[in-house]
């Protein structure tokens, strides 16, 4: 189950969104239902199991753990398709919160860090996908063993400490980061002896990206804001730069 | 609560998913949401769905579990509250209940219901089956402004639109 986690989202579309992937990683499991691969349970928990579902496609793997114990249990079927609907949320929130706005910011900053220190692309690329790779299968491994191990009753897993408070420890770590990267990052970028044009653009760009901050208030989220203006940070620094 | 503005529920939403990102940040940021009102028969009397529910609530932020009968007798103290709130249902058919009986509902939004069987496609996230459509016409036929918007920033999309497939 656990390796078809990485291709849970390649069925997605807007009908059932992650449904589909949910039900190809969980089928290695329905095999071990009475009447085994075809019959009528595994097909009945099959095509269950492929209705709508959406959720972060990393935290997906608590919901893939549960459902596979729930199934395998004999839980009713009514009682399976109540818990889908219910973990949607739970798994979406705290995964947007913890990857998206945590632990994807903290990796890119890292590897601007090491940019800012001298490194070059090759080097800069593999810090963030190492640390980012390594965060998300340890995040997917520990999910597929929570949903398992508790089943149904999984909340109890998702309430502990990391969730609840891990976003905001990502996100003093990432201010840290931030404090300490972007200037070394931008004294790289502007080079020694050659202070004053490049710091005239960059005090261009700074104030042309707070009007267009403002200007979108209420209409993007300012982390979605943050990883793109660090995407084009990274890019231009790598590829662009140094290319 | 004298001496304290009271706020009226903000928004009457149908979203099979009830709590998540869209309602709690998409909304409840723009809105101010100090509450949400969860208004199922089934998650009502269910105290592990309910678990599971809080879990995306942020914190400083309350939720309401009612049955349809509970949201009715319980909403004068929702009107009054002073904070802005939100009321969920995840069915057509349980917020139209709500509708005949609550004379403050006259807005609903359409902010999710997705494909199951029987269903057709009327906006990327909203699909509805024949008898879905008819209590949507009988509510508008009522007074109740109905409209399709998944998050603030989106366009609302009235229901004549919705149901002729113009929602875009």
């Amino acid at each position: 189950m656990f390796s078809r986690l990485l291709a849970i989202q390649s069925s997605w579309n807007y009908e059932l969104l992650m449904g589909i992937g949910i039900g190809f990683c969980i089928e290695p499991a329905l095999r071990g239902l009475p009447g085994g691969a075809g019959g009528p349970r595994y097909r009945e928990a099959l095509a269950r199991e492929c209705r709508y579902f959406n959720a972060h496609p990393y935290m997906a793997s608590v919901a893939v753990g549960a459902l596979a114990r729930a199934e395998l249990d004999n839980v009713p079927g009514t009682r399976i398709e109540r818990f889908r609907t219910a973990i949607c949320g739970p798994l979406g929130s705290v995964g947007d919160r913890l990857v998206w706005a945590g632990w994807l910011p903290v990796c890119s900053l890292l590897a601007l860090l090491v940019y800012g220190l001298g490194g070059g692309p090759l080097r800069v690329v593999a810090t963030f996908l190492i640390a980012y790779n390594a965060g998300h299968l340890a995040l997917r491994v520990w999910g597929v063993q929570a949903g398992w191990s508790h089943g149904l009753r999984v909340a109890t897993a998702l309430s502990s400490p990391v969730f609840r408070d891990g976003p905001a420890y990502l996100a003093r770590a990432g201010a840290l980061l931030a404090g300490i990267a972007l200037p070394v990052a931008l004294a790289r970028v502007i080079g020694p002896g050659q202070e004053r044009w490049p710091l005239v653009g960059v005090l261009l760009a700074t104030a042309l990206g707070s009007i267009t901050l403002v200007r979108m208030h209420g209409r993007a989220e300012g982390w979605r804001i943050a990883i793109g203006v660090l995407a084009a940070f990274v890019l231009y620094a790598t590829v662009i730069r140094h290319g | 609560m004298e001496g304290v503005a009271a706020v009226p529920i903000e928004l009457f939403r149908i979203d099979d998913r009830l709590i998540h990102g869209q309602v709690v940040v998409g909304w409840g940021q723009p809105l101010d949401i100090g509450f949400i009102v969860l208004v199922d028969d089934d998650v009502a009397t269910s105290d592990w769905e309910q678990e599971l529910y809080r879990l995306g609530v942020p914190p400083g932020m309350a939720v309401h579990f009612d049955t349809v009968a509970q949201a009715v007798e319980r909403f004068a103290s929702y009107r009054d509250d002073r904070r802005a709130g939100i009321l969920l249902t995840k069915d057509i058919e349980t917020m139209q209940r709500l509708s005949v009986q609550l004379a403050e509902l006259r807005c609903i939004n359409l902010g999710g219901l997705h494909y199951s069987a029987g269903r057709v496609q009327k906006l990327r996230y909203v699909f509805l089956t024949g008898d879905e459509e008819r209590v949507l016409r009988d509510l508008a036929g009522r007074g109740v402004a109905v409209t399709a918007q998944d998050v603030p920033a989106a366009r609302p999309v009235p229901l004549d639109a919705l149901l002729a497939g113009r929602g875009g």
